[in-house]
């Protein structure tokens, strides 16, 4: 395989198999359909490519922007497309929720726009939502935008129309699946996949998984919002059904773990939607069926996601030297002194609050360190020798007491803890000083 | 297994829809304060009667839970700071009295008559602050009488300092407040407002102060921002830690942020009614079932081309972190700077967090009481499928829209009948008393628990921030409400018009 450019590497995935004992379905063949190995990461490589290739020609001589409203993949390879041809790309979103894609986006070189809350007192006279009010700038001539549009832009479906259902029956030896499984964003790959089956064979059964309502699987709709999109034709789908961010965890889980496959919250809701779906069929079946569902990107960018909604996931053991491993007798008993003390105190005093607040106004001699690199450095020993003297210093003293108290049982003889913490040391007029 | 949505969405082959018929709730979250004030129905009958309709009740106790769950969640973050009361949220003078006699409590006054309002009840100076947009005459007064200016101009800066150095006042004690601020990395698009000073101007409103350093005392600095959008909030507060910060570098003394208020209010009881209903709104601009609202009303949403387009103007009533509890969320959100929490960041440099709420004060502070005038249509009683006018169900009001604008701020909640009828839920139109057709109290067709009868009262519970006396006019000269307070008596309600109530009747004189 030789290419010129990564855009021809789009497309062409393998359709795997699914082993029977990890679904369980004894008259269904499970396949998925690899579109995590596209080169930007993910099945939005074609539509973004579908949708950009007729505008790059111009936009590039103008010097436009490629604007799209995306959160996520869509973004991502058009954001890879447009710096290949030398131009920039913007992002508009109120939905950009999982951290390590803005911070992706950002890296790639792509600017996010995000999109302002509802209002707390309703204005009756702002008749128009802030997204229409985007859309209108974006559409009129001579913005310096060029806007790719996916949520209404036909060529999002056509990129599977032509491409990914095309694959499908190739890869199935010139057969249409009996079912098809797919999560729906803008529609556009199910949408075009189910088209192309039809073809073949107008009895596909076609399956929509969105998401349950006030539930966030990132990439795909919930079962409200895809009534906002262009594409979104409800006739396409023999069923919509809902999955929820748990059912997705768990399918994901199944296919990292058991298929050697990395896939992202939307395949493994595709895989649990579909094995869901399918196992009431099942058992009504007494000939050979198959089935396809597919597996839109990789797992890696969204471990935020997942630490926040399964933490026990990345339980890890306990460190030594923690201050939640204190107990209320030792914190109670810290060593302190009041601001009187301090006043006189010529050892070391160490600042755990925040550099800025340091930086504003401290006690004077006093080092910072702020206490997350504090209590990292504790995990590793003591920083300091036995030796020294040692005040701590927090905002309220409450802090500074239980680090007092770990340092005390970590053999520190004269650690000190200063009561009342910095504020008290305001309140009582002592100096404070910056540098 | 999952919920299975065929049934709302049409087949290719064309199975016909079954519309979801049953009634469409939306049960206000009701208090145990709330709910022992409706349990009167004797008292409440009598005082409509003998005062006419409509009828604005206030609970100043319902406060003291309020501020309380505020300062908790103070206490939690380790703060100080004030709790200041936006007085625009409701007229009553009962409700600011009560205030008062809470020594710590604060106010916001935002004109020249609610600041006289506030020192007329007993709040000495240092718990006023003066905010929004102001004229000279409230100006003078607010140095008079040394309260706090947040103010909201650099020219407003300078017209304070010339009032004062004019009249030798002495030095006011000033906050600034900030607008647009800049977020870095991901742009964060905020709706324009007109209030504050931009904070680009930072400089510039620092040197403003400084120049009229004999007249103005810099205190702090502040901003209001009306989204319920938490990261747009994060990124103005971490801009009000540096305006201190430099402040600071300058070698000022200010030591206060006010966060400004919009913590909002949850005002349903229940997240799944709210979940069906705004689904369900969808499916009707849609036209995939029977109209809900007046005229099809969508409430912002369109059909266009049969795609959902427009957004939802509706208060999100259903908002189970609010209040204290959305305070206690922003303070644990990590600055999107620094990345540390920003009640941390707050603590860590000793400064005050002042806020201003509103709405999240008044929860459950108020109700107000409408009689039945006339009932009509419907007669068969039940949930009805078709949208023949004949057989709506019409329920006419002694009061008018202006008196109860929950539609007007796009806050939907069934009101609570107060009658002997039997029950037996139905759907009903609300109509007002001005002969217009626009004078829906609301455009939503609300379910109601039984059938009132002419003579019966209808509830607006949960209604003193902002519904009850905001927008009230004397159009067709139809009476204003009269407003009276409802407080714990020896055993039980007792009650007193609203400009009598003073908090020290004989319950409090005990305690
Ligand atoms: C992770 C993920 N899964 C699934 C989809 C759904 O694809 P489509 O937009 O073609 O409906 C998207 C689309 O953005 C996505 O980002
Ligand atoms: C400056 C200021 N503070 C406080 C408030 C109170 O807001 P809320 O009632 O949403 O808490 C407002 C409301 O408009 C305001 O403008």
């Amino acid at each position: 395989m030789r290419f010129d450019d990564m855009t021809e590497a789009i497309g062409n995935t393998p359709l795997v198999r699914i082993d029977p004992a990890v679904h369980g379905l004894i008259n269904i063949d499970l396949y998925a359909k690899m579109e995590l190995l596209n080169p930007f990461g993910s099945l939005k490589d074609r539509a973004a490519w579908q949708m950009a290739r007729p505008l790059l020609a111009g936009a590039a001589d103008r010097g436009d922007t490629v604007v799209e409203l995306s959160s996520g993949n869509t973004a991502k390879a058009l954001a890879m497309l447009a710096g290949m041809h030398g131009l920039k790309f913007k992002s508009v979103t109120n939905r950009m929720k999982v951290p390590e894609i803005k911070d992706l986006l950002l890296l790639l070189g792509a600017e996010i726009d995000e999109l302002p809350g509802q209002a707390e007192c309703l204005d009756p006279t702002d008749t128009e939502d802030p997204l229409s009010r985007m859309h209108r700038t974006l559409t009129s001539n001579g913005s310096g935008y060029v806007h790719t549009d996916q949520y209404f832009n036909e060529l999002n479906v056509e990129a599977h129309l032509h491409g990914t259902g095309p694959e499908i029956v190739k890869d199935l030896d010139g057969r249409a699946p009996d079912y098809f499984i797919a999560c729906v964003g803008t529609a556009g790959s199910s949408t075009g996949v189910a088209r192309a089956l039809r073809q073949h064979d107008p009895d596909v059964r076609v399956l929509g998984l969105v998401a349950a309502k006030s539930d966030f699987i990132p990439g795909i709709r919930t079962i409200d919002e895809v009534h906002e999109v262009g594409l979104f034709d409800p006739g396409v789908y023999d069923t919509i059904e809902t999955i929820t961010s748990d059912d997705a965890i768990d399918g994901l889980l199944t296919l990292v773990r058991r298929c050697g496959t990395p896939a992202g919250p939307t395949g493994g809701g595709a895989f649990q939607g579909a094995v869901r779906h399918l196992a009431a069929i099942d058992a009504t079946l007494t000939e050979r069926r198959t089935a396809v569902f597919i597996v839109c990107d990789r797992v890696e960018s969204y471990l935020s996601y997942l630490r926040e909604r399964r933490p026990t996931l990345f339980g890890r053991p306990a460190r030594r030297n923690d201050t939640r491993s204190l107990t209320d007798d030792e914190v109670a008993a810290a060593p302190t002194i009041d601001v009187n003390e301090a006043e006189r105190w010529s050892g070391l005093i160490v600042d755990l609050r925040n550099p800025h607040a340091f930086q504003a106004l401290h006690l004077d001699g006093s080092i910072n360190i702020v206490d997350e690199l504090f209590a990292e450095l504790l995990h590793g020993g003591l920083p300091f020798s036995r030796r020294q003297p040692v005040l701590l210093v927090c905002p309220v003293g409450e802090k500074s007491a239980r680090y007092a108290a770990l340092l005390t049982r970590m053999g520190h003889p004269s650690v000190r803890s200063l009561e009342g913490g910095i504020i008290a040391w305001r309140d009582a007029g002592a100096p404070l000083v910056r540098d | 297994m999952s919920t299975l949505l065929t049934d709302l969405l049409k087949r290719p082959s064309g199975e016909s829809l079954v519309p979801d018929l049953r009634p469409l709730q939306l049960t206000p979250k009701i208090d145990p304060i709330t709910q022992s004030v409706l349990a009167e129905d004797a008292v409440l009958r009598q005082l409509v009667d003998g005062l006419g309709s409509p009828l604005n009740i206030v609970l100043p106790e319902a406060l003291d839970t309020n501020v309380e769950a505020f300062r908790a969640v103070y206490r939690q973050h380790r703060l100080r700071g004030r709790v200041y009361f936006a007085h625009k949220a409701n007229r009553s003078v009962a409700l600011v009295r009560h205030l008062a006699a809470d020594a710590e409590a604060g106010i916001d006054v935002a004109s020249l008559a609610e600041l006289q309002a506030a020192l007329s009840a007993g709040f000495a100076p240092e718990r006023i602050v003066a905010t929004g947009p102001k004229n000279r005459e409230f100006l003078w007064l607010a140095a008079l009488s040394g309260i706090i200016v947040n103010a909201d101009s650099l020219d407003e800066l300078s017209e304070l300092a010339a009032v004062i150095a004019a009249r030798r006042l002495p030095r006011a004690r000033i906050m600034v407040r900030f607008s647009e601020f800049a977020s870095h990395g991901v742009q964060l698009v905020s709706r324009r407002s007109r209030f504050g000073v931009p904070f680009a101007q930072l400089a510039e409103a620092l040197d403003r102060v400084d120049k009229h350093a004999n007249q103005l005392d810099l205190v702090g600095v502040s901003y209001h921002l009306d989204t319920i959008g938490l990261p747009e909030k994060a990124v103005a507060l971490e801009g009000c830690l540096a305006a201190l910060d430099a402040c600071r570098r300058r070698g000022g003394t200010a030591w206060s942020l006010d966060i400004g208020g919009g913590f909002g209010v949850n005002y349903l009881a229940d997240g799944r009614e709210w979940e069906r209903y705004t689904s369900e709104l969808a499916q009707a601009v849609l036209g995939r079932r029977a109209p809900m609202t007046w005229n099809g009303h969508g409430y912002g949403l369109r059909n266009e081309a049969g795609t959902l387009r427009g957004s939802l103007g509706l208060y999100p009533a259903y908002r189970p972190i609010s209040g204290p509890g959305y305070l206690d969320q922003l303070l644990r959100a990590a600055a999107p700077g620094q990345r540390r929490p920003l009640g941390t960041l707050l603590l860590d440099s000793m400064y005050d967090l002042d806020i201003e709420p509103g709405r999240a004060l008044l929860d459950q502070c108020g109700l107000v009481l409408a009689r039945v005038l006339e009932v009509r249509g419907g007669e068969d009683g039940g949930a009805n499928p078709d949208h023949g006018d004949q057989r709506e169900t019409l329920v006419r009001l002694d009061l008018n829209a202006r008196d109860i604008s929950l539609e007007e701020h796009g806050v939907l909640m069934d009101p609570v009948v107060i009658s002997a009828a039997p029950p037996g839920p139905i759907e009903a139109y609300l109509l007002g008393n001005l002969c217009l057709e626009s004078d829906l109290i609301t455009r939503r067709k609300v379910v109601l628990s039984r059938r009132p009868r002419p003579g019966d009262l209808l509830a607006f519970v949960n209604t003193a921030g902002y519904f009850m006396d905001f927008s009230a006019t004397r159009a067709l000269h139809q009476p204003i409400a009269r407003k009276v307070a409802l407080f714990q008596g020896g055993d039980g309600w007792s009650w007193c018009l609203d400009e009598h109530y003073w908090p020290v009747h004989e319950r409090a004189e005990a305690a």
